[in-house]
């Protein structure tokens, strides 16, 4: 049995486990950051911010875990989820630099 | 990827339960082991079986500790490489002393932190620690290795594998995936409230498997998803170190806001100054704390900046009576005594994350609580093992028809994770009770024979479930069984031979550090020995008919 | 000790309310009571005696802890029911007929 070439379906399975973990890190990461950053900015004490923002960064890594796998499109899944990862991170960073 | 959601969950539930369901096993098993872990440790170090002791005196019994402790050659030598210069023959700035004490502990473990010259990054510190008989103040030696809290309870969150610190990352993903395991297996479970009881041991072993599967898993549903969640929770900062890299400087800004509103110092002021009686400190704490309805003990003693005016002492109420682990802080100068900081109450939020992390980590008193929360983490893995079983039974007819040894790799994994786990365990127990008394780095030994033995026994499982690729039973469980039964009963009798410590003994005195774990042990002990049997009657059924269908087709 | 008697009747509170959620169900009566027919007030009234008897555990683990801790021996304390009727119903179903021996309603002799 070769496996250089992957059957497509498994290789389909590969990218798909892969989006639902490093896309649903990413995006899990820019909802704490930004979590953090505005309740901060909104006069939350700061560690409260932080583990709100995580524990609720945990349930949402969660959710959209299994969103991945229960849509039809992979590419677009992965996409969202990076995309609004970094979106949020972004946000995160230019509240922090308007605090700081 | 999926016709529909319930087909994706399924998918979901299958194959990543079967991936992380043998880490699922380790954590689950340990975690529920580590609910007595201080017991466990008395069981391993017999100089350590006596009751319980308050916080000791700090200027009678830990002052003199704290002053002569040092960091080991081992720490000194990990910290070489983050040091750009020469390194100091006595690490003198201490930024850092603390002790920390349940209604649990009978021996106190204390710790030190200092700082590091020289090092590249200037917030580094080096730890030394050292547990001490808190009636006198004497240090028991170093390398006796606590079984319980500093073995089975590292090894539930991170395998005790820290090369880069990737055994935390590999429980991570499990507690995630387990989360992720119960929302689909729910999503699967199409009749769980009509099948909530449901049990039937006498059917085939796919089935019984299932219905142990599905019990186990919906009736501690709000178990396993909670200390799964918690567990996550607890580790957050180490997941998403948010604020340690992207959010540092908001970090740093909300630490300086902090030190200017508690009037508790970040660094050190380069004067030294005295350190005042910390014993009037606590007795002033006590006092407030009564004051304010809620006597307690101390839980946690911190001095900050040790032998600086910038110095402080942090002195919090032990939890025993509540989920937070500790409260109440009361932070006082250390050079004068006085007061500069009572915690306030804490914020909705605080409570929620003080409720949330005490749940899991269990330091308060109630030991019916304790146990329930050992019978959830045992339904855990036997709703963890019975999936594995259940995927095996299922797919081995069809393996076999194929040729494919995937049904018995799964089945001796299996074996090496529920037998082979319980068989370390105890060799790990019986090796305490047997290595010379005196053996440099005993500790050590202690955890060679831990892997040691499941390795022996993997080994094992792997030859004996050959049958498992004709879609027969393997023989690997029954023969596991019956050594963890015989095992159980030698560490119990070793206890016994070793110590003078024999159940009727400690069942007298009370002391149920020791009774329990032994207690513990001889029912495990019947348990292996019943299961073993029923495999055994079972193995014979299957021949037995096997023999008949053979006799009827030759008639 | 009162407060070790209030959490064993607390368990044993919850085991039967379990047992009498169970038993409202055919599947488990059957096991229980084997052919006995029943009117459907009886399974009505099973299932009241089930949801007061969890009610009556919650009050007992109350009135020992802390509302935090009460909480979480509650829970556990369900779970234990739980499985302690289920493995009952499993191997002797039987036992549990003391739960509907003095049931209002009953039907039959």
């Amino acid at each position: 049995m070769s496996t250089r070439v992957l059957d497509p379906s498994r290789q389909h399975i590969v990218l798909r486990v892969a989006a639902a973990l490093l896309g649903g890190y990413a995006f899990a990461w820019g909802f704490i950051a930004l979590g953090t950053s505005a309740l901060f900015a909104a006069g939350m004490p700061f560690h409260d911010a932080e583990f709100l923002s995580s524990m609720l960064g945990i349930l949402a890594y969660l959710a959209v875990f299994l969103w991945v796998f229960a849509v039809p499109g992979l590419r677009r899944a992965g996409a969202v989820l990076v995309g609004a990862g970094a979106a949020m991170a972004g946000l995160a960073s230019l509240l922090q630099h308007t605090l700081v | 990827m999926f016709a529909n959601f319930r087909l994706a969950m399924a998918w979901l539930h299958t194959w990543f339960g079967l991936v992380l369901g043998f880490v699922l096993m380790v954590v689950f098993f340990f975690g529920a082991l580590s609910v007595f872990d201080r017991e466990i440790d008395r069981w391993g170090i017999p100089a350590s079986r006596f009751e319980p002791q308050p916080m000791p005196s700090f200027d009678k019994v830990l002052k003199p500790v704290f002053e002569s402790m040092q960091p080991t050659q081992e720490s000194i030598d990990r910290m070489r490489p983050r040091v750009d210069g020469p390194m100091p023959e006595r690490y003198d700035t201490v930024r850092r002393w603390g002790a920390y004490t349940t209604h649990r502990d009978p021996v106190l473990g204390v710790f030190a932190g200092y700082e590091v010259p020289n090092a590249k990054d200037p917030d580094e510190a080096i730890f030394a620690s050292r547990t001490i008989d808190p009636r006198t103040g004497a240090a028991l030696p170093d390398d006796r290795l606590k079984i319980g809290s500093r073995f089975f309870y590292p090894l539930h969150y991170s395998l005790n594998f820290h090369w880069l610190d990737l055994g935390y990352w590999i429980v991570g993903l499990a507690a995630l995936v387990m989360l992720a395991a119960l929302v689909s297996g729910v999503v699967m479970h199409r009749k769980i409230f009509r099948e909530f009881f449901t049990f039937r041991p006498r059917k085939s072993t796919q089935r019984s498997a299932l219905d142990l599967h599905n019990l186990t898993g919906v009736v501690a549903l709000p178990f396993h998803f909670f200390f799964a969640f918690t567990g996550l929770v607890i580790f957050a900062g180490l997941y998403f170190p948010v604020t340690h890299t992207q959010l540092h400087p908001l970090h740093e800004l909300h630490e300086q806001h902090e030190e200017q509103e508690t009037g508790l110092p970040q660094d050190r002021a380069g004067v030294p100054a005295p350190l005042a009686s910390v014993d009037a400190m606590v007795a002033e704490a006590q006092r407030r704390w009564a004051s304010r309805g809620m006597a307690g003990e101390v839980g946690f003693l911190a001095l900050q900046h040790v032998g600086d005016a910038n110095g402080y002492v942090s002195i919090y109420r032990a939890g025993t009576d509540r989920i937070a682990l500790t409260g109440e802080g009361i932070h006082f100068k250390a050079s004068t005594g006085e007061v500069l900081h009572e915690d306030p109450p804490p914020t909705a939020v605080a409570s929620v994350a003080e409720f949330l992390t005490g749940l899991h980590l269990q330091h308060f008193r109630h030991w019916l609580l304790r146990w329930l929360y050992v019978l959830g983490g045992l339904a855990g893995c036997v709703c963890i093992a019975t999936g594995l079983v259940f995927f095996v039974e299922k797919r081995k007819r069809q393996h076999a028809k194929q040729g494919s040894s995937g049904a018995r790799v799964a089945d001796a994994m299996a074996v090496t994770t529920v037998t082979g786990m319980l068989v370390a365990t105890l060799g790990m127990l019986i090796a305490n009770r047997l290595l010379p008394e005196n053996l440099p780095n005993r500790g050590d030994w202690e955890q060679y024979c831990f892997w040691g033995a499941w390795l022996l026994a993997m080994a094992h499982a792997f030859w004996r479930t050959a049958p498992v690729a004709e879609g027969r039973l393997a023989p690997a469980w029954r023969e596991q069984c019956w050594a963890v039964a015989a095992m159980a009963v030698a560490a119990v009798l070793l206890n016994w031979l070793t110590t003078g410590d024999h159940l009727l003994r400690t069942l007298a005195a009370g002391y149920w550090p020791v009774a329990g774990v032994d207690l513990f042990m001889l029912v495990s002990a019947a348990l292996a020995a019943y299961a073993a049997r029923r495999l055994g009657r079972r193995v014979r059924g299957a021949a037995d008919a096997r023999a008949m269908v053979a006799e009827a087709a030759r008639a | 000790m009162p407060d070790a008697l209030m959490l064993l009747a607390a368990v044993a509170a919850s085991v039967a309310g379990m047992g009498w959620l169970a038993l409202a169900m055919d599947v488990h009566w059957e096991q229980v009571r084997g052919d006995a027919p029943r009117r459907p007030a009886c399974v009505a009234c099973l299932r009241a005696l089930g949801a007061l008897a969890l009610a009556a555990s919650l009050a007992l683990c109350l009135a020992v802890d802390h509302p935090s801790m009460a909480a979480l021996v509650w829970v556990m304390a369900l779970a234990a029911g739980a499985l302690a009727v289920a493995m009952t119903l499993a191997w002797r179903p039987h036992w549990l007929a003391v739960l509907v021996m003095r049931a209002p309603g009953r039907v039959g002799a």
